[in-house]
């Protein structure tokens, strides 16, 4: 809980230092990929499923808040349309995809994704196909970009919290049950697929709200981002930061944002260095940057501990 | 109309040759070691690509039809002994991951190799142009596709069913646990399986080049369509993932004639059609 607290108050500050550190793109970027992570993690982290089709939901979402937006639908209407778009995708896609368990469970995710994929692909009228949708506006009133990021602000703590207050709940313990141990859940009596899908469809919600957030920062949709790569890039983000805590992962989407930024201007096959990073974090750091911070933290305690220890020895001696 | 389909039933069952060879290479890996292979797509183009470099050293077609899939089998070691393996005692969704990485790493290496444009690999002029078969004039070197994949299903069989070691791997998909007591390497099991599995891949990639053409993207574009070969074969079964892969192709060829915008949502559409009228799949047991 204390720890819980530090994080939260990192937050806020990070919160408020980040806009001076990154440029405005990258910075919102961050935090919209940030609810994407965190939510992610809920399914990942907390229930134990590993679903290699999160993409779905943020590239559905974007197309259809894009197109809202080009039909000139408001933006306070085209979000939540959107995320209740991929909250019924989620229940139809999940629907299918919980009755299977495992390696299954991750076959259908991935088919799943790309079946959405060539829909996008091939339905040129409406989403633009191969270029993407483009030329969707900015509202005016958040077209600085300071209100822009005010505005992104407030919407990634408002999920954070919903979020944080999900998996502190029952249903929180519940998930964790059914990744620790899904046979005796059932034999206490819940219904697992069922709970199953519920952490399936809060992630993919809470993906799909980011996604109707993303098309906001370049004005467009990029296809690749319904991409099952993309599904891909969302598990190495939530895992490069740790499955392990809740604001872990927050972690990982800034440094692997930061990190694909920085390299993409360097070499054009920034990807490989993306990869080998991904392939070191899988091979030697499974817990990810936070516990990598958390073990700092607590070897730092322990040293202060031990000359606190020994200062107390040196008083009582002088005594 | 008639010689259309025929062509484009024939187009659809040489695709469906390719899917069924790397389909069983993604199932055989999934079923003994447990791991969805995600490097499976890049080194089906490893194979593409090794052909078209050695073919144009060597200049023989065949030699390079021989020796690029031996070669992706070496890839498939290096990435069995030196990262799945380590991982063995972690969960196997990190092995999923690891394996992720790997094709991240393998298709850039292919663009800083091969450059991000595509190729072409013609077939050697004893198999190209068109033979008469009478009722159709059809390439000469599709239809040995389909033979030769053909053939090599046929031995993939009997290399399963009437040899020691793919008892052992039948024995490892069927129970795994049972395999280690009955004091069988494992680890053995495992390099092997890996091996065969990339050299199924291998071999399709090369055989699919004279066709499809070589693009750095070719891995990242069949691995969704071998996933759906195994979705819809059932998890794990061998003759499942066959007629699966063969069927997709026929489908795909299918489309081509009537809806030629959809061929390759069509297979999306069976994988759909399976899991909502059996959900085991087609020739799955759990």
């Amino acid at each position: 809980m204390i720890q819980n607290k530090y994080s939260f108050i990192a937050l806020i500050i990070f919160l408020f230092v980040g806009p001076f550190l990154f440029p405005n793109a990258t910075i919102t970027e961050m935090l919209i990929f940030g609810i994407v992570a965190i939510s992610t993690n809920i399914m990942l982290g907390y229930t134990g499923m590993l679903s290699f089709g999160q993409a779905l939901f943020f590239g559905t979402s974007a197309y259809i808040s894009g197109l809202m937006l080009l039909g000139g639908f408001p933006l306070f209407l085209a979000i939540p349309v959107a995320t209740l778009g991929s909250f019924i995708i989620s229940l139809f896609v999940g629907y299918f995809c919980v009755k299977r368990e495992g390696l299954y469970f991750i076959c259908l995710t991935f088919a799943f994704n790309q079946m959405f994929y060539f829909i996008a692909y091939v339905w040129t009228e409406v989403t633009g196909g191969e270029d993407g949708l483009v030329g969707v506006e900015r509202p005016t009133y958040i077209d600085s970009q300071l209100t822009f990021y005010i505005f992104t602000a407030i919407m990634f703590l408002l999920a954070v919290l919903a979020l944080y207050k999900i998996v502190t709940s029952p249903l929180g313990l519940i998930f964790k049950l059914i990744r620790e141990n899904a046979s005796r859940a059932e034999a206490i009596g819940y219904n697992v697929r069922y709970y199953k899908l519920i952490s399936f469809s809060i992630a993919s919600t809470f993906t799909g709200l980011a996604g109707s957030l993303y098309v906001l920062i370049h004005s467009m949709v990029p296809i690749d981002q319904i991409h099952w790569l993309k599904s891909g890039d969302i598990i190495f983000m939530t895992l490069f930061g740790g499955v392990g805590s809740f604001l872990g992962p927050l972690i990982g989407v800034v440094g692997y944002i930061w990190l694909s930024d920085t390299f993409s201007i360097i070499w054009a096959r920034w990807p490989l260095i993306m990869g080998v990073i991904f392939a070191i974090v899988v091979l030697y750091f499974r817990g990810g940057m936070s516990e990598l911070l958390e073990n700092l933290f607590k070897k730092y305690k322990a040293i202060s501990r031990k000359t606190e220890h020994e200062q107390d020895i040196k008083n009582t001696k002088l005594n | 109309m008639t010689f259309l389909i025929i062509s484009q039933i024939l187009n659809g069952l040489g695709l469906g040759m390719l899917y069924a060879l790397v389909g069983v290479g993604l199932t055989l890996i999934l079923g003994v070691l447990n791991i969805p292979n995600f490097a499976h797509g890049v080194l089906y183009a490893l194979g593409a690509y090794f052909a078209y470099t050695i073919a144009k050293i060597t200049g023989s077609f065949y030699f390079a039809m021989f020796l690029s899939p031996l070669l992706v089998v070496l890839v498939g070691f290096i990435l069995e002994s030196q990262g799945v393996r380590r991982l063995y005692h972690a969960h196997h969704d990190y092995q999923l991951l690891f394996l992720f990485a790997c094709a991240l790493i393998i298709q850039e290496i292919i663009i800083i190799f091969w450059g991000p444009i595509g190729f072409s690999l013609l077939a050697p002029p004893s198999l190209s142009g068109a033979i008469d078969l009478g009722f159709l004039i059809y390439p000469k070197y599709r239809l040995v596709l389909i033979c030769f994949a053909f053939f090599m299903i046929i031995c993939l069989y009997l290399f399963l069913t009437k040899t020691n070691l793919g008892a052992i791997l039948r024995a490892g998909i069927e129970n795994r646990d049972m395999v280690k007591v009955l004091g069988i390497n494992v680890n053995m099991v495992f390099l092997y399986t890996f091996g065969l599995g990339a050299y199924l891949a291998g071999l399709a990639g090369a055989l699919s080049a004279p066709i499809m053409g070589l693009t750095p993207s070719m891995g990242l574009d069949i691995l969704p369509i071998c996933f759906v070969v195994v979705v819809v074969a059932g998890l794990g079964s061998i003759p499942g993932a066959i007629i699966a892969g063969i069927l997709i192709g026929l489908s795909q060829g299918a489309a081509t004639i009537w809806f030629p915008e959809a061929t390759n949502v069509v297979i999306y559409v069976m994988m759909g059609l399976t899991i909502i009228f059996r959900p085991q799949g087609l020739f799955g047991v759990r």
